[in-house]
């Protein structure tokens, strides 16, 4: 069966197309004032990759903080229950789930027959997220692709002291008139961010084997302090920040329950 | 001899380890300075206090929700990275709310011999927090005694007492010292050396407090003491805060911490009456912690007379973020010492401080008190 | 087609009265030359009984949600409290009950009626067993320019292991007390209507728990959110005869319920528990539950045991027997006050200020005798008191074997709260218990 899951994130939209568990295309879009047209073009997008025509799709589920915005879905799911979904049947080991999305963290453990059975979610807080970074390489005047390559050439651990993005901000600019070298201070963020991603994790119990997805699993950075912090290796995924789509459509075809 | 305070507080878990292999006797943590020591010296057991280490650690979350203070926080983080692995036991004096979950989950994932919860009264001003507190005193001696297996006779309770007060009327001299237009010791200084005998047996640290007294006769900081500050607060053993707010033109005359004067300020006056009595008496008169201080505020003239004898002209006010019982004093202190004249600065204490944002205050804080001083 | 019948609550509407005349008697004391007080919810309110049956209190955890309900004057109390320097993390029904102090002005209007000032009251009569119980009143005290107040220390250890000189420690501190309130009030004590104040405290938490029992049933006869209006009464004024009256006709009616099997939530197919608090401003959160989910919650030790008083009874958790059921006449003021210490020293929601232990057996009891599913802790910013150890129940409880679903928020400061993420929130913990959507 060919179905369709559609990912309304709190900055982009994704949507997988997959078929007997095999993804067929994938589509974003920014999340902009009209949803419905930026469902429409990464739908679009999506379609394009995979080759084929809108009536194909038999079924399609939404996920994310926005589902309840898209219309002409046959059912929905939470990000948790679509993270977990996506990730197991990626990685079938999988019992631990951690999701770092744009403005929010997540920890998702799940039984040996991938169900949910506790989550943990960061709140409102801006240092356990992708934003957080976006906002550090910025007063690093780095861009936000090279924040995590230039992090890992540092052998040098240099404590942040701030427990607040806003304060960190600041503490980064200080750290900076002391002359600390750029690639220290990249790998005191990554190190600063995953130490929230770990107390937060560790509420749910960390199992191996631990997953991670979301936009942020692409920086090498956070995940090289990640793995330091969790002491062992981590899985990702190609395309870590489409597994909540791609678990929508797998739920959609009955595959993953 | 002063830096030898220092150095017992940035080793006090090898100072700890190696009292227990020579002496071979027992190690208790404690969580509070309500801990009555004097029933542990008595015991031969060496009481410790469990401090934090002020680094960032990511293990407490699932055991203490965040709105709690940083300080209980850290303290947890230390057991559960196996730093206190010598302890023999742990006990806590019922004081806030904050700490007492540092003890109940050490006590529920952390295991060791002995573990006791001693239901310290916070009624102290009342007439019947003495009596109740001798009744709870017996229950904690006698169950120290079956964990140690020896008898605690009135003698031992004696000699307990004579040890800590020793060490507490030996400090309290360095302290008179502290009035001096030279102090002749930073507050840094004299933090490491409250702290330490916090973490180390008292009779050690009394001899060394007595050294460095003859040592601080004629001695001087060696640079300009700048302006007189008192601090106050919370736990505070942020020896890195300390030293910053020093280095910018200032001195630390004298405080109002747990980690400082309410700790040790108070005797035990034993004339020759019920050693448990005078142990008992002198708890619940002691220099309160602000969860006890009600329903008059007892502290307020007390901070009031200290910034007077020891002739501070500002005081920094500090407090472990989500310290409520602090919280609720705060706003009339620092009326009050305005009042007084002094100048005073607010600062919340987290188990890490950025030191680069808090130098500007303080710089902006010691601004204003010079162009107090030209007028 | 409902599941289940289901009906509004009869005694609803006498709730509310009760709870309207107890804000009005307050205000209006004065002009009868009666007294007004402040305490806290859990303090020994049938003690200034015996001052006579014109004294009236107002206490301030309830008086806090009140305002906390009316989120415009909210904002206003705590940003009034906020800039006279109390910290926004501090106990945030205060922060509204001293922001109404500070503004002038009563959380209480009349329908139709201008806000009128805040009544003053005469003395401050509170417990304390939270590290900020008695604090909280040298603020009161502070800006309303001094009154007089007197605070019970209650913290004596868990009942197991009540001592006689914990008791006596509790008991001494009352006498005192009495004699304190003669002296302030220039009045006689009179120690009659003492104890019958005391027989009301037994005879009102003991009867609200025996209602809780009830919700046992499938489907509950009572959901939290109702629960919340019926226990309030209990926190207001538990030595009352009104409220021990009250609870009785309740308990009749929520039994004849149970009979004729009306439910709270008419497709009731999930049950659940909190904890702590309600974020006050919020409670659509429980109808949204209801309605989606047919997702009911019977209740939390919060609701049951805040007011209600229960005991262990052969690994069960019951409603406690009042002294006067087992046959104990009350003779003198002294073992009045013995009796109301020694009841007041098992409230099940002052164990876990020892250890979160207590509180972990008692709520693993509740999972599995109100037959539920999944647990919702709410770790509330705005108490500490009964957040405290909340992470290690959640370890207790999930060990147990039951779900836990944590959410953070505040009590009463709306500034905490996302409702949205809640809701999304309970949609994950939802699909993680496999309940089918309703809606």
């Amino acid at each position: 069966m060919i179905t369709t899951g559609i990912d309304v994130g709190a900055k982009n939209i994704k949507v997988v197309i997959q078929e007997d568990g095999k993804l067929l295309g994938k589509g974003q879009a920014t999340s902009g004032l009209d949803t419905a047209s930026d469902i429409k073009q990464a739908m679009d997008a999506a379609l394009a990759e995979a080759g084929l025509t809108r009536d194909k799709v038999e079924k399609t589920y939404a996920t994310g903080a926005g589902r309840k915005e898209v219309k002409e879905v046959d059912d929905s799911y939470t990000e948790v229950g679509a993270d977990a979904a996506g990730a197991v049947h990626l990685f079938p080991g999988t019992r631990t789930v951690i999701d770092i999305g744009a403005e929010e963290g997540r920890a998702i453990k799940v039984d040996e027959n991938g169900k949910v059975v506790d989550f943990a979610i960061n709140e409102r807080c801006a240092a356990g997220a992708g934003a957080f970074t976006e906002a550090m390489a910025r007063a690093l005047e780095v861009p936000l692709t090279e924040l995590g390559p230039l992090s890992l050439t540092s052998s040098k651990a240099v404590p942040m002291n701030a427990q607040c993005a806003v304060f960190a901000e600041s503490e980064v600019v200080s750290l900076i008139h002391q002359k600390t070298e750029k690639r220290d201070i990249a790998r005191a963020v990554h190190d600063a961010m995953s130490s929230r991603i770990t107390s937060m994790a560790r509420r749910v119990g960390v199992e191996p084997s631990v997953c991670l997805i979301g936009g942020v699993a692409k920086n090498p950075g956070f995940v090289d302090s990640l793995q330091r912090d969790l002491e062992m290796e981590i899985l990702i995924p190609d395309d870590p920040d489409f597994v909540g789509a791609f678990g929508a459509a797998l739920l959609a075809a009955g595959i993953a329950k | 001899m002063i830096e030898m305070f220092q150095e017992w507080y940035d080793n006090r878990h090898e100072y700890a380890k190696h009292w227990k292999a020579k002496t071979g006797g027992k190690v208790l943590g404690y969580f509070c300075t309500y801990v009555p020591e004097e029933i542990c010296y008595a015991a031969g057991v060496l009481p410790v206090r469990i401090l934090g280490s002020h680094e960032s650690q990511d293990v407490t979350e699932p055991h203490i929700f965040a709105m709690y203070c940083p300080f209980c926080r850290d303290c947890l983080a230390q057991g559960l990275a196996g730093r206190f692995d010598y302890l023999d036991g742990i006990t806590i004096a019922q004081s806030c709310l904050h700490i007492r979950q540092a003890y109940t989950s050490w006590d529920l994932h952390i295991p060791v011999e002995w573990s006791y919860y001693l239901p310290m009264p916070h009624n102290v001003q009342s007439p019947r927090a003495v009596p109740y507190l001798v009744e709870e005193l017996k229950s904690f001696k006698k169950s120290m005694e079956e964990w140690t297996g020896k008898k605690i006779t009135d003698d031992d309770l004696r000699r307990g007492i004579e040890i800590v007060n020793r060490d507490r009327q030996l400090m309290k001299q360095v302290y008179e010292l502290r009035k001096r237009e030279e102090p002749p010791l930073s507050g840094l200084e004299s933090m490491y050396m409250v702290v330490s005998s916090q973490t180390t047996d008292k009779q050690e640290h009394a001899r060394i407090v007595e050294d460095s007294l003859k040592e601080l006769e004629n001695r001087t900081l060696g640079r300009p003491v700048g302006q007189r500050l008192m601090i106050l607060g919370s736990e505070d053993d942020d020896h890195e805060f300390v030293q910053m707010v020093e280095s910018c033109g200032s001195t630390f005359v004298i405080d109002d911490h747990c980690t400082g004067t309410r700790y040790f300020w108070d005797q035990v006056s034993l004339d020759g009456g019920d050693p448990l009595t005078a142990i008992a008496t002198r708890y619940v008169n002691r220099v309160p912690c602000p969860t006890k201080d009600w329903p008059v505020r007892t502290r307020l003239p007390h901070i009031l007379d200290l910034a007077r004898e020891w002739d501070a002209s500002g005081a920094v006010i500090l407090q472990q973020k989500f310290c409520d019982p602090h919280e609720l004093d705060i706003p009339a202190i620092k009326s009050a010492l305005e009042e007084q004249g002094l100048i005073t600065l607010f600062l919340e204490l987290d188990v890490t401080v950025p030191i680069g944002q808090f130098k500007t205050r303080v710089e902006a804080f010691l601004e204003i008190m010079q162009e107090e001083d030209l007028f | 087609m409902a599941k289940y019948k289901t009906a509004p609550l009869k005694s609803w509407q006498k709730a509310k009265e009760i709870r309207e005349n107890y804000y009005r008697d307050y205000e209006a004391a004065r002009e009868k030359g009666g007294l007004r007080w402040a305490g806290g919810a859990w303090t020994f309110d049938a003690i200034p009984s015996g001052l006579g049956d014109d004294v009236y209190p107002i206490t301030s955890e309830p008086y806090g949600a009140t305002i906390a309900f009316q989120k415009d004057f909210s904002d206003r109390c705590l940003e009034a409290a906020e800039r006279a320097g109390y910290a926004r993390d501090l106990c945030a029904y205060m922060r509204n009950y001293w922001g109404s102090i500070l503004l002038d002005e009563y959380g209480w209007v009349e329908p139709g009626e201008e806000r009128k000032p805040f009544p003053k009251p005469d003395f401050v009569w509170q417990d304390h067993i939270c590290c900020s119980h008695a604090k909280w009143y040298q603020v009161v005290s502070d800006l309303e320019g001094g009154i007089p107040m007197f605070c019970i220390d209650v913290g004596v250890g868990p009942y197991e292991k009540t001592t006689k000189h914990g008791v006596d420690y509790v008991v001494g501190q009352m006498q005192d007390g009495i004699d304190w309130l003669e002296k302030t009030t220039g009045r006689k004590y009179d120690d009659e209507k003492l104890i019958q104040a005391v027989y009301n405290t037994c005879r009102a938490t003991s009867t609200w728990a025996e209602i809780c029992m009830l919700n046992q049933n499938i489907p509950a006869p009572l959901e939290e959110k109702t629960m919340y209006s019926l226990y309030v009464l209990g926190t207001l004024h538990k030595s009352s005869p009104e409220v021990a009256d009250f609870y009785e006709e309740l308990k009749a009616e929520v039994e004849d319920r149970v009979a004729n099997g009306i439910a709270a939530v008419e497709n009731e197919q999930t049950r659940v528990m909190t904890d702590t608090q309600p974020p006050w401003g919020f409670l659509r959160v429980f109808r949204y539950m209801a309605e989606k989910y047919g997702c009911v919650s019977v209740g939390s030790l919060y609701t049951f045991a805040l007011i209600g008083n229960w005991i262990w009874k052969d690994g069960q958790f019951v409603p406690r027997p009042t002294p006067q059921s087992l046959g104990v006449k009350i003779k003198d003021r002294d073992q009045a006050l013995r009796v109301l210490t020694e009841w007041e020293l098992s409230k099940p929601e002052w164990q876990h200020f020892y250890h979160p232990k207590y509180k972990s057996e008692m709520m693993i009891q509740i999972a599995k005798d109100w037959k539920l599913d999944g647990v919702m802790l709410h770790y509330n910013r705005g108490c500490e008191g009964l957040s405290l150890g909340i992470a290690e129940n959640r370890l207790a409880i999930l060990d147990a074997g039951f779900p836990v679903m944590v959410f953070e928020g505040n009590m009463g400061d709306e500034r905490e709260f996302d409702e949205a993420r809640t809701m999304g929130r309970i949609d994950s913990f939802m699909e993680s218990l496999s309940v089918p959507k309703l809606v």
